[in-house]
């Protein structure tokens, strides 16, 4: 994290020939005091006001790592994690229940790994500036500590070996998305879903209704990335049919994005767990709780989906739209091939905010008694060997370091891509 | 020309959306009309009384057939704690148990003939009587107290109690409060959405002295709470404070203060009054098959006693209940055994005094009718 302050820089620019090798919002570097002495005169002991500022945040900071270390180390009793019920912090208590054989599972997570990898290597540019040492190891390092934080609390060697061999999965799927021929490439979208949906398949053994035996980590990704990739065309659509100038779709569109936002996402989860029910005769076969989830999720994060893409719209220039149709084109290929890759372009970092945030917001779920990474300390902490206890800052402390592991990887691949593809340089 | 057929599909998604809203409303006005008659109804008698049949009718989700639907299910839905060690908690290898899971396992036996045909779901104080006027689940077996207002008002219909517990007090040992009465301008923790809630108020009220409610979401924060001395007393059910006890690091005390009845036992929608009599009679088993001396080992040695009242016990013929089959009660037994079976393998390791929890017969409060 300490180099974070100087990563922007480099990732912006450094080497690429395309564009300019610094940002505009770039520090000019300061001090150029020579060796480790001078750069740290420069910088920390410049003068007496400089030098007692950082004695005294360097003592504060001491004392913090200190006592985190005496902590993790020393004082946590972490068997209220690798002590039984690592398992339920990782699938869920019913998971046992769906027959799910581990090996199955897994095959669905490097399935989805290798979809993960492709999209990243389709990704790639000859353009896109290459990363410097210290943004890698800041994108690697941080989600590496976490990794190894929850494979520490592993009995077996097994899980470690597993994972290792999905970030080969990644690489591989990193080279061959990089490698396509035009043709494939064309058609990549397509292999994707195919992948997605064979993952998918894989983790719930091809019968969906599976999902709702699913908890811990495994539900909170599942509904994260369900919620993710559901909500996206929904706000894309919903965003293009707020700017419609057809006379019904607009209120239709302002109606459900203004009603939607104004309600807690709690107050829609709620509804769609119990009150659904008053609505359809008692023995109607609605689906399960988890994809009333899902639904509710999707419509909740689609209408503030909507709202970033349209700032995204209302940022692409008109000239452009009158360009295009200056050279005849339909409004649905002006649409479609001039205006939703810039908006969308633009709109990155908001919506990445918007999926970190969904991330977090399926903790939620423990409201309505379903047990995502969240909701399973309770049920782990109601065991009677860690009841009463006192086992609570242990138990969030490892579910919050895996949401932080989580959140940041997703965090710093969005930065990544935000340099690939040039937002804020062009 | 390209215009106009965009135009024209969007006249096309325009029908079709046009078409949806309006079987939408069809449907939806096709089921409501028989509530929508009663709901107003229920409206207009809003004024005089609170609380009749007609002003819950629209409350809960039409009951139905419970029995059929369940059987037709294969699985009985059945609301629990999840999260309270002696009455509903999952064990290391995701197993429910407790108290409150045996008797939603009787329910299945009795009906499924397999104790392990239940779905659990978990729900928090907050939802638990939504899920269940909702239909989500077919019946609430979550230490939830039998009151007047959940009775009437909530459209609940509440069986017969299976543990009588009371709020009582936990303080530390060394804070010195020999009673409630000594406690004046503490700091109490107390969780949201209970009965306790409103009975601490009273009972604090009616000594004349003052208090200051730390409200908590669930027992693990209690935990910290205390420890960290955030709260000078814990009030719940005192089997909540036994276990807390049991399992608690430091050195605390239950005072001998009683600050509530608290009935615990199972409730149904109002309006399936054969589901209901199914989950009472599970109930009266379980106490009948104690006085009896029937156990879950031993049930089959009397299913042709010569004791007239056993033998109608175990083979009901002529009470007209809507169990599927006349051995209803064997089929409970040698699920789940009878009461003190049910109680020594979930409450005893807790260390909670029985109490009224017994046969009227030792000197408790629990009484079976006869089947007759």
């Amino acid at each position: 994290m300490a180099q974070d302050g100087q990563t922007p820089p480099g990732l912006y620019g450094g080497g690429g020939h395309m564009h300019t090798p610094i940002a505009a919002d770039a520090p000019p570097r300061r001090g150029a005091g020579t060796g480790v002495r001078g750069v740290l005169r420069d910088n920390l002991f410049k003068d007496t006001k400089n030098s007692i500022l950082t004695v005294l945040f360097g003592a504060v900071i001491l004392f913090v790592l200190i006592k985190t270390f005496n902590y993790v180390f020393i004082t946590a009793r972490w068997e209220v994690i690798y002590n039984g019920p690592l398992e339920f912090y990782m699938v869920g208590k019913d998971f046992r229940r769906t027959g799910i054989s581990y090996e199955m599972l897994w095959a669905g997570i490097y399935t989805a790994v290798l979809a993960m990898g492709i999209g990243t290597g389709l990704g790639y540019n000859e353009e896109s500036p290459p990363m410097r040492l210290g943004a890698r190891l800041a994108m690697i390092g941080g989600p590496l500590v976490g990794i190894v934080f929850i494979l520490s609390m592993t009995r077996t060697i097994t899980p470690t070996l597993l994972t290792a061999g999905a970030g080969g999965v990644l690489w591989v799927g990193g080279q061959l998305g990089r490698r396509m021929p035009p043709v494939v490439r064309r058609r990549s979208g397509w292999i994707l879903l195919a992948l997605t949906f064979l993952a998918f398949g894989l983790i719930t053994n091809f019968t969906p209704s599976n999902i709702d035996e699913f908890g811990g980590l495994l539900l909170t990704i599942v509904v994260a990335f369900a919620g993710v990739s559901l909500s996206f065309p929904v706000g894309v659509i919903m965003a293009l049919a707020r700017r419609s100038t057809f006379p019904l779709i607009r209120p239709l569109a302002v109606g459900y994005i203004e009603l939607i936002r104004g309600v807690p996402l709690i107050s829609l989860l709620f509804m769609g767990q119990f009150a659904i029910r008053f609505l359809f005769p008692p023995d109607a076969n609605i689906p399960g709780p988890i994809f009333r989830a899902i639904i509710m999720i999707t419509l909740f994060s689609g209408a503030y989906v909507a709202e970033v893409v349209r700032g995204g719209l209302q940022s692409v220039p008109a000239g452009q739209i009158e360009a295009g149709k200056a050279l005849g084109l339909s409004p649905f290929t002006i649409t479609r091939q001039i205006v939703l890759p810039q908006a969308l372009r633009n709109s990155i970092p908001a919506l990445i905010g918007q999926f970190i945030s969904l991330l977090k917001d399926v903790s939620l779920l423990v409201i309505i008694g379903l047990q995502e990474l969240l909701g399973i300390v309770d049920v782990v902490l109601a065991r009677p060997e860690f009841v009463n206890q006192g086992y609570v800052p242990e138990a969030y402390a490892f579910v919050g370091t895996i949401y932080w592991t989580l959140c940041f990887s997703m965090s710093r691949a969005a930065q990544r891509l935000e340099t690939r593809l040039g937002v804020g340089t062009r | 020309m390209r215009k106009h057929w965009t135009l024209r599909l969007l006249a096309v998604l325009f029908s079709i959306a046009l078409l949806a809203t309006a079987c939408g409303d069809d449907d939806s006005s096709d089921d409501a009309t028989p509530d929508d008659t009663t709901g107003t109804g229920g409206d207009s008698d809003d004024d005089d009384t609170g609380g009749d049949d007609d002003d819950t009718v629209d409350l809960v989700q039409d009951a139905g057939d419970t029995i059929q639907t369940i059987i037709d299910r294969g699985v009985l839905k059945c609301g629990v704690n999840g999260q309270l060690l002696g009455f509903s908690n999952v064990d290391a290898d995701g197993n429910y148990t407790g108290l409150d899971v045996d008797y939603c396992r009787a329910v299945a036996a009795a009906l499924l003939d397999d104790p392990d045909a239940v779905e659990y779901t978990d729900l928090t104080a907050e939802t638990r009587f939504t899920a269940l006027q909702s239909g989500d689940i077919d019946v609430l077996i979550r230490n939830g107290t039998w009151t007047s207002s959940r009775d009437g008002a909530l459209g609940l219909q509440w069986a017969a109690t299976t543990f009588y517990d009371g709020a009582g007090m936990l303080v530390n040992s060394d804070s010195g409060f020999g009673s409630v009465a000594d406690m004046d301008g503490t700091i109490i923790c107390v969780q949201t959405g209970t009965t306790t809630e409103i009975n601490l108020e009273i009972y604090f009220d009616n000594l004349g002295i003052s208090y200051e409610p730390l409200n908590v979401a669930d027992e693990a924060a209690v935990t910290s709470n205390f420890s960290s001395g955030a709260c000078d007393g814990y009030v719940t059910d005192k089997s909540g404070l036994a276990s807390f006890k049991a399992t608690y690091d430091g050195d605390v005390t239950i005072l001998d203060d009683t600050m509530s009845k608290e009935p615990l036992g199972p409730a149904t929608r109002e309006g399936d009054d054969d589901f209901f009599d199914v989950v009472q009679w599970t109930v009266f088993a379980t106490f009948n098959a104690e006085e009896f001396g029937i156990d879950s080992t031993n049930v089959q040695d009397f299913v042709d006693s010569d004791n007239g009242a056993i033998a109608k016990f175990l083979n009901d013929e002529e009470s007209g209940l809507a169990f599927p089959t006349t051995d209803w009660a064997v089929r409970i037994i040698e699920a789940v055994g009878n009461y003190q079976e049910i109680y020594d393998r979930n409450i005893g390791p807790l260390g909670i005094p029985e109490g009224v929890n017994q046969l009227y017969t030792t000197g408790g409060i629990l009484y079976g009718p006869p089947v007759n």
